[in-house]
């Protein structure tokens, strides 16, 4: 059984135990995108130091992509762009 | 009322061999671990139920197999916290943890900490290092231990040390060998650092294994190379690369990159042995000698704590023994591949996470103050606290990025939903 979260309203495929930088990063998403002049986002140290994969989550708080295991249906997207629908 | 634990955070080889160590001498262990599994960087387990498991030498095959059935032996008096983010020490005192699988925040006061949280990687700024498709060559490493797969299309790592090479022969026997490395420094101008590294069985058994992969794998390993700049090219990345004084086009899709590493001491507490609540550093969080050293460290800390709450253990000459010579492959390693520093030119971006520039940081003063560098330049203020941004600034003014002393807490960002939800466990 194939398991399903949602980055910017689109599916991306993930396996069981895997992390959301491992499946955004299969699925070919490298450009974690961030509408301001600091650059954008992407998964660079994969261990939660840089900060640099912090995306946002639907009715949730901010999580490091690199940290955190998907799971089915999250609603993911760059940093504002979620973020401010539930500020 | 529960006796208090020793705290030990980070479950990587030193965090595992100190939590097995304090274990084993019959004192609760409070172990808490950012990921969903035990094993840090260098040990960094498949994800559940993933089947395709990435080379590594059988040295860290077994090391790890004889910490894990340690912490299985005295699995009753060790509580392990996954998922769970370590955010320092308030005022009060009390340790603060970020759960982020139940989205709380919890506060424990232990008998002693033992903070293990490993080294970060050093990089070398260069225009473009701060695009998608670059990534660290640690980072990526972690990423094929958990996947077992390497990334998609063309790969190029550059940098410089050993771990350029290990992850070239990890990438090769997964399926997608690099298409070159690019090592900065100049190892067989340094005869006789080389000859002494020669002397190190069990470092040097491992970099045959990984030279005869990349030679399989006909991979070049170009000496005295370095990334000048990397920009946006499609859907990868156009990457320029200097080899004494030619310059050449690369077209790749991921660049990997690495520069050495350092303890990650950013919002860290300052080691206190001799405190109400001693607090001690260990393994690469403490001094970056490597995985096995770790293992040493862990538990030469352990036995300090031991000793301090009068358990009368003594650390054993041995460990110190082997941390010297770890210490001295290390400095050994370091004159090999010694290569002199690039000055990155003015729009090279620094701050990745306040985007601010090398061209920024040269129109402040030469002696600006710790607080001028912060608050008028922005570098290491942003989400990373100078995580990345504080080495290469220490390289570029010869001073390092001054730090909050004390540290404070969080030294991660952490919800403020998660802090409303506090628990204080008030019991101990």
């Amino acid at each position: 059984m194939t398991s399903h979260f949602f980055w910017n309203g689109g599916p991306v495929a993930f396996r069981s135990g895997e992390t959301i930088a491992a499946a955004l990063l299969r699925a070919g998403i490298t450009d974690l995108g961030r509408p301001s002049a600091t650059p954008g986002g992407r998964v660079f140290c994969g261990i939660g130091a840089c900060q640099g994969c912090v995306i946002a989550v639907a009715g949730a708080a901010p999580v490091e992509a690199c940290l955190t295991p998907a799971r089915e249906g999250l609603r993911l997207g760059p940093l504002p762009a979620i973020g401010a629908e539930h500020a | 009322m529960r006796e208090a634990p020793i705290l030990v955070v980070g479950a990587g080889p030193a965090g595992a061999s100190a939590a097995a160590t304090i274990a084993e001498a019959g004192l609760p262990v409070l172990l808490i671990e950012q990921r969903d599994q035990l094993g840090g960087a260098i040990h960094r387990q498949p994800a559940a139920g993933n089947e395709e498991h990435v080379w590594r030498p059988a040295r860290h095959r077994r090391n790890w197999a004889a910490l894990t059935a340690r912490l299985q032996a005295s699995a009753e008096r060790i509580e392990i916290r996954t998922e769970t983010i370590f955010l320092g020490v308030d005022s009060e005192g009390r340790f603060l943890f970020d759960d982020r699988h139940e989205a709380c925040v919890f506060a424990r006061r232990p008998r002693a900490a033992i903070i293990a949280v490993g080294a970060i990687e050093t990089i070398r700024p260069f225009p473009g290092w701060e695009l998608p498709g670059v990534m660290t060559a640690g980072g990526a490493q972690v990423l094929l231990k958990e996947t077992g797969r390497p990334p998609e299309g063309p790969i190029l790592l550059a940098g410089g040390g050993p771990l350029l090479p290990a992850l070239a022969a990890q990438l090769a026997k997964a399926g997608n060998p690099p298409v070159a490395v690019l090592e900065r420094g100049r190892p067989w101008n340094a005869p006789a650092a080389l000859a002494r590294l020669a002397l190190s069985w069990a470092p040097m058994s491992e970099a045959a294994a990984y030279a005869a992969a990349l030679a399989a794998s006909r991979v070049p390993y170009r000496c005295g190379a370095v990334v000048t700049q990397a920009e946006p090219d499609g859907d990868g990345l156009k990457v320029s690369i200097r080899v004494g004084e030619t310059q050449e086009p690369l077209l790749v899709r991921h660049l990997l990159i690495h520069d050495g590493i350092a303890p990650n001491r950013t919002g860290i507490p300052l080691p206190d042995p001799d405190g109400a609540v001693p607090i001690l550093l260990a393994g690469d969080g403490r001094e970056a000698l490597g995985a096995d050293a770790a293992i040493l460290d862990g538990r030469r800390a352990a036995m300090q704590v031991l000793a301090r709450l009068g358990h009368a253990e003594r650390g054993a000459p041995s460990d110190e023994r082997g941390l010297q010579r770890a210490r001295d492959f290390q400095a050994t390693l370091a004159r090999a591949l010694q290569a002199e520093p690039i000055v990155p030119p003015p729009e090279t971006l620094i701050c990745r996470c306040e985007g601010r520039s090398h061209a920024d940081l040269a129109a402040l003063a030469p002696d600006a103050s710790a607080r001028e560098i912060r608050l008028m330049g922005r570098f290491g203020l942003g989400a990373c606290q100078g995580r990345f941004c504080g080495p290469m600034i220490a390289a570029l003014r010869g001073q390092p990025l001054p730090t909050a002393s004390p540290p404070r807490w969080p030294l991660r960002p952490v919800s403020v939903a998660a802090l409303a939800r506090l628990t204080i466990d008030e019991t101990e």
